[in-house]
């Protein structure tokens, strides 16, 4: 199989089923990176059509020493928020009925949808942190890349990944039994001080 | 506020993939809600990537409009067979013009021409210089008193290198003479 890097590359040279295996890839990705800013999923649809469309005019500026996926997640945010100020979508919060199979866990998880588990916590977190938190995990970037990516500094990005990480913790409650196994040995407890 | 440090130390050894500073781990070590935080951020990554796939699938399913890049791709290749192209720009250009124009009356000054000699003029001109002409003896004067100040000064300085001399033979007790006298002088 080949790597994303690899097939921008010979998108680049021209290879047109090359970017539609590009394009099937990260369609999903980009759906769920973009869906929390914009108010529905109609124009969230519309902006990952914009946003392949954008990058298929302008494959031939790929640089390849870059990732694929940070190409695509800073054109992706960039056209957002060009987007935003000219037709002023209006933002909102996702709501389960629009989000068909993504769920809302603010409001109760809906049924069908407890496999998604964490994410699906994470979809209540502020757009930018969970933004953040789908390219550290999701997307398994950098820090720099991140901040590549949305347009913000590292530091910015640290402390946003530290907020989703403390508001994540608040909204699934205590760390599940699955964690213990996973979390490094800690010392023997005392006193609780925090 | 201890724990809000180490919580932040411990996002930050997330990122970054290093250690625990020694205090946070001390830290944590005594504290039950922190050590509780550590474990829950170290397995974030394993969670997070176990849901991904069922997270994605929950995606609701869209097509792509792959005819919009029909379009893209011909106007990338009529970009790439055009290449750049230098395309003026009105506005600067004549801002441009503009800059150059009013540097040109700052640096030069509009000056009426001089007026065309007359024929009166010629005329006395003509005249000056027949006056000058028809007088040679004041020239070769002039030329005589030049050449005897040149000759004075030639005598006056002969003089100074006889005394020089003379000076320094009775003064070292030698005898200084002219092996070839010099032929301009």
């Amino acid at each position: 199989m080949k790597t994303d890097e690899e097939l921008a590359r010979e998108a680049r040279a021209g290879s047109r089923p090359a970017f539609e295996e590009l394009a099937l890839r990260y369609k999903r990705r980009l759906f769920v990176y973009l869906r929390p800013r914009l108010a529905s999923d109609q124009d969230t649809e519309d902006m990952v059509q914009e946003t392949f469309l954008k990058l298929y005019r302008n494959i031939d500026r790929y640089d390849p020493t870059y990732r694929f996926s940070t190409w695509l997640y800073t054109a992706a945010t960039r056209l957002t928020i060009s987007s935003y100020r000219k037709k002023r979508i209006a933002a909102g919060p996702l709501r389960a009925e629009e989000a068909g199979g993504v769920a809302d866990p603010a409001g109760g998880p809906p049924a069908g949808a407890d496999t998604a588990g964490l994410w699906d916590s994470a979809r209540a977190l502020a757009e930018s942190q969970f933004r953040v938190l789908w390219l550290r995990y999701g997307e398994d970037m950098d820090v720099a890349e991140i901040a590549r990516a949305v347009g913000k500094s590292r530091v910015a990005v640290s402390l946003l990944l530290h907020r989703a990480r403390m508001n994540l913790m608040k909204r699934t409650g205590a760390a599940p039994a699955g964690a213990m196994a996973a979390a490094k040995p800690a010392a023997a407890g005392g006193p609780t001080a925090g | 506020m201890l724990c809000h440090l180490a919580r932040k130390a411990i996002s930050g050894s997330e990122d970054r993939g290093k250690a625990l500073p020694r205090w946070a781990g001390r830290h944590i070590s005594r504290c039950e809600a922190c050590r509780e935080h550590a474990r829950f951020a170290a397995s974030l990554r394993t969670r997070l990537a176990g849901d991904r796939a069922a997270f994605l699938a929950a995606v609701p399913e869209f097509p792509l409009k792959e005819v919009a890049w029909n379009e893209a791709g011909m106007e990338r290749k009529e970009r790439a067979s055009l290449g750049r192209r230098l395309v003026l720009r009105p506005i600067p250009a004549a801002a441009g013009l503009l800059a150059v124009a009013a540097a040109a009356f700052l640096v030069f000054r509009v000056v009426p021409r001089e007026q065309v000699p007359t024929a009166g003029d010629r005329a006395a001109a003509r005249a000056a210089f027949k006056s000058i002409v028809a007088a040679p003896d004041e020239f070769r004067v002039a030329l005589t008193g030049a050449e005897s100040s040149l000759e004075k000064e030639k005598r006056i300085w002969e003089s100074s290198v006889v005394s020089a001399v003379e000076y320094l033979q009775a003064r070292l007790n030698i005898r200084i003479e002219r092996r070839d006298p010099p032929k301009s002088l």
